[in-house]
């Protein structure tokens, strides 16, 4: 798989680097600011480009703004954005629509490098990768009555995986169980929610994120 | 010298009168009331034209109107028998007119405004003695008649060279048409032009040039009427008489115009009294009002800035002499107190501005000090806004900082490890596995905790995603429920979000630490170009903003960005915090 990097600081572009090469990425591009990232993307037409969201000149959202625009034209590239801070608001904006190719991490999940190196496979064919954080706090927004409240603790962490974006493969590797029990998992879920079972993983995100955020 | 000089002139004047009138009337040529008239219409003349002069030395239109008197004076020895009194008095009688011209264009400086004035005013004097000069030359009076000729012996002309009656009629219907006709007309154009292109303040000045303007509108009339058409002896009773009245009413009129200013003493008498009343903000009004010229500034001296305010306190500066703007500066002592900038206009008359000056010091000084007070309260404010500024300015550099610096250090040494870690996989012994994994999770810990100081000192929400985000964040944060019920969704000026979400942020801790209260809501919208910001909660009240560092410092923020806070919180009925911050458009 073909990776572009951007990240201005440099001590942690080449960690990232790194890693990837060593997980068996090819790293096509590295880059410190967001009109270079623009420039490899169109040239080099990767799977994938990790985005820091803040980088020069105003260390504000220079990543955000150039992973949009690379989004609006080229849907093939998948966008994963490090940030250093997470956001609810920013984050829902970014992929409430749009949830396929994309992905959303504290900068510190990198040190969690099997997770990581998982998300930006996940991202790079074409899937989800949300950061726990943000799970968190549109469950935590929830009031505890309702469907939510119905839900076992083992399908709450079932829930918030699926929300973070991760398939049935992922969610059984993450929580040591059988594909089997995933499913009933899945299953009990989706019918508590009074949800309808989504055919594919990203459309399973959107619906999960949706009754979320609704 | 020169009060012994216009007696003198008005001596020569009076003699000049008496023998003129026995001119007229001892041999018959005029009845006694007309050539009293044509006598009192050159004392007229002189008598303005002396008294200016005396009164307004620096201007010349006092000295061009004793002249036009004494050029109407000679005039009358047209009519004496002696030939060479004739020849005299009617090469130079007809100067009068250009005198008369002269005058009333250079009025009030007695300098000519335009290039067109000189070229008119030079031509009216190359006329009038040009062509009585030229018919000298031809003019028998065996075979023409000039003046009232069925009254015997004329006498002759010491310049004939060679008579010739159609040269004389040629030269006589020429200057009527010429001088009274073309010229009279480009006269009272040049003085409507004068009006048109004046300043309020000038044209109150310009004032009794209409009346000039009229006179010399009719006087180009009647001699057209002479010219062209035949008319009764009553008819020409009535001419006269009008003309006569015209004529005297331009040396009074233009004499009152260049007194006006010692009549406006009356008028600064009444400034002094008006000003004892006037609160020092209206000064400049009050002064506008007195001196006609609505243009007025006052533009106050400071000595701590070196420089001029404006009423409000803000620095001035004066307009550079060639701006068409005169300025005239008032000083008490060898201290300067004030400038007042105005119409050049004005310049015409020293004295009045001199006199409003002189009477509106005091006053000018009252709004000196004002204005001074205003300034140094403006630079304060100006400089309080700047160290509030200079505060937000810094924290937002320090959670750079440590975002891009400590915090991305951290996470690329970790980073470096689980590498590391990877890297040498199942060749490590379990002590050491331990120690690198519980070494990575330290600085998991410790880039979240720079995290959240970092949030603390001023929250990258607020950068990234402006103030409606970092109020959402905000609300969450906060130990007890908050609703926000609005904020701008779009991005606002970074000091003004800033000051907004810290006011937000401090009234919510004081919240939290005060009111226990079950919950609280937010809200901040734009109206009339203010930010408002509102913060309430169910608590118990009570919050005073003398008490407790907490609202202090709210207030200071608020205040600092010139806005204002407004705290309603009765004992318990929970707490209102109003803050209102000036946003531009």
């Amino acid at each position: 798989m073909r990776v572009v990097v951007a990240e201005d600081s440099v001590l942690l572009r080449e960690g990232l680097v790194r890693l990837l090469q060593e997980a068996e990425f090819e790293v096509v591009a590295q880059v410190g600011n967001a009109d270079e990232l623009r420039a490899v993307v169109r040239r080099d037409k990767p799977d994938i480009a990790i985005v820091d969201i803040r980088m020069p000149p105003t260390h504000t959202d220079e990543g955000a703004q150039a992973a949009a625009r690379i989004r609006e034209q080229d849907r093939e590239v998948g966008i994963l954005l490090l940030s250093q801070v997470i956001e609810l608001r920013h984050a829902l904006k970014l992929f409430s629509e749009t949830p396929e190719r994309f992905g959303y991490l504290l900068k510190d999940r990198v040190l969690d490098i099997d997770d990581f190196i998982d998300a930006v496979r996940r991202v790079a064919r074409g899937g989800t990768a949300i950061d726990p954080e943000v799970v968190a706090e549109l469950l935590g927004r929830r009031k505890e009555q309702g469907p939510l409240g119905e839900l076992t603790p083992r399908e709450r962490e079932v829930l918030s995986l699926m929300a973070e974006g991760r398939s049935n493969h992922g969610i059984c590797a993450k929580l040591f169980l059988s594909p089997k029990t995933v499913e009933t998992h899945v299953a009990s879920i989706f019918m508590k929610l009074g949800l309808r079972q989504a055919p594919d993983d990203h459309r399973r995100v959107l619906a999960v994120l949706a009754y979320l955020n609704s | 010298m020169r009060t012994r000089w216009i007696l003198l002139l008005a001596a020569v004047g009076v003699v000049l009168g008496v023998f003129g009138y026995r001119v007229l009337v001892d041999r018959g040529q005029q009845p006694p009331e007309e050539a009293a008239a044509h006598i009192g219409v050159a004392w007229t003349f002189l008598a303005a034209g002396l008294i200016a002069w005396g009164r307004r030395p620096q201007s010349r239109v006092g000295a061009l109107l004793a002249a036009a008197g004494f050029a109407l004076l000679v005039r009358r020895f047209q009519y004496s028998e002696s030939s060479a009194l004739f020849t005299a008095a009617f090469a130079l009688g007809e100067l009068s007119n250009a005198f008369i011209a002269h005058a009333v264009l250079a009025y009030p400086t007695g300098r000519l405004q335009s290039r067109l004035e000189g070229i008119f005013v030079r031509a009216g004097y190359l006329l009038v003695l040009a062509f009585p000069l030229a018919t000298l030359l031809v003019y028998d009076p065996r075979r023409s008649c000039l003046f009232y000729c069925a009254f015997g012996g004329p006498p002759h002309s010491l310049l004939l060279v060679h008579p010739s009656n159609g040269v004389f009629d040629l030269l006589r219907d020429s200057y009527r048409l010429g001088v009274f006709g073309v010229l009279g007309v480009v006269f009272v154009a040049l003085i409507a032009w004068k009006f048109v292109n004046a300043s309020p303040p000038r044209r109150r000045t310009l004032a009794p040039l209409a009346v000039a303007g009229a006179a010399a509108g009719m006087r180009a009339l009647i001699e057209a009427a002479i010219t062209f058409t035949t008319y009764s002896e009553d008819t020409r009773q009535i001419l006269f008489w009008s003309q006569v009245t015209a004529q005297i009413a331009i040396p009074i009129a233009l004499l009152a115009g260049l007194l006006r200013a010692r009549l406006a003493r009356g008028d600064v008498a009444h400034l002094l009294l008006e000003l004892e009343r006037t609160p020092p903000a209206q000064v400049r009004d009050a002064l506008s009002r007195a001196l006609g010229d609505p243009s007025l500034e006052v533009a106050f001296w400071v000595p701590e800035r070196a420089g001029y305010v404006d009423a409000a306190g803000q620095p001035v500066a004066l307009p550079q002499d060639d701006a068409g703007r005169a300025i005239t500066r008032l000083e008490q002592g060898a201290e300067r107190v004030a400038a007042l900038v105005h119409d050049p206009a004005l310049l015409d008359e020293p004295e009045l501005i001199g006199a409003v000056g002189a009477a509106a010091r005091l006053a000018l000084d009252n709004a000196r000090l004002q204005a001074e007070l205003r300034a140094q309260l403006v630079a304060v404010r100006e400089s309080r806004a700047r160290i509030v500024a200079a505060g937000d300015s810094e924290r937002r550099r320090i959670e750079q900082d440590l975002h891009d610096g400590a915090q991305q250090r951290l996470v690329a040494l970790a980073l470096e490890l689980r590498t590391a870690q990877r890297r040498l996989g199942g060749s490590l012994d379990r002590d050491l596995e331990s120690i690198l994994d519980s070494t990575v999770e330290q600085l998991q810990r410790a880039v979240e905790e720079l995290r959240e100081l970092a949030h603390g000192v001023h929250p990258p929400v607020l950068t990234q995603g402006g103030l409606a985000a970092a109020l959402d964040d905000l609300a969450r944060r906060i130990p007890i429920p908050v609703r926000v019920l609005a904020a701008p969704q779009e991005r606002l000026a970074p000091e003004l979000e800033a000051t907004a979400y810290f006011v937000v942020c401090e009234a919510l801790a004081n919240v939290v630490k005060h009111a226990q209260a079950s919950a609280a809501t937010v809200s901040a919208a734009r109206a009339n170009g203010s930010l408002v910001v509102e913060i309430a909660d169910d608590g118990v009240g009570g919050a005073d903003l003398s008490r407790g560092s907490g609202l202090r410092g709210l207030y200071d923020r608020v205040e600092a960005r010139g806005g204002r806070l407004r705290v309603v919180s009765p004992p318990g009925g929970g707490t209102r915090i109003v803050g209102e911050l000036p946003c531009a458009s």
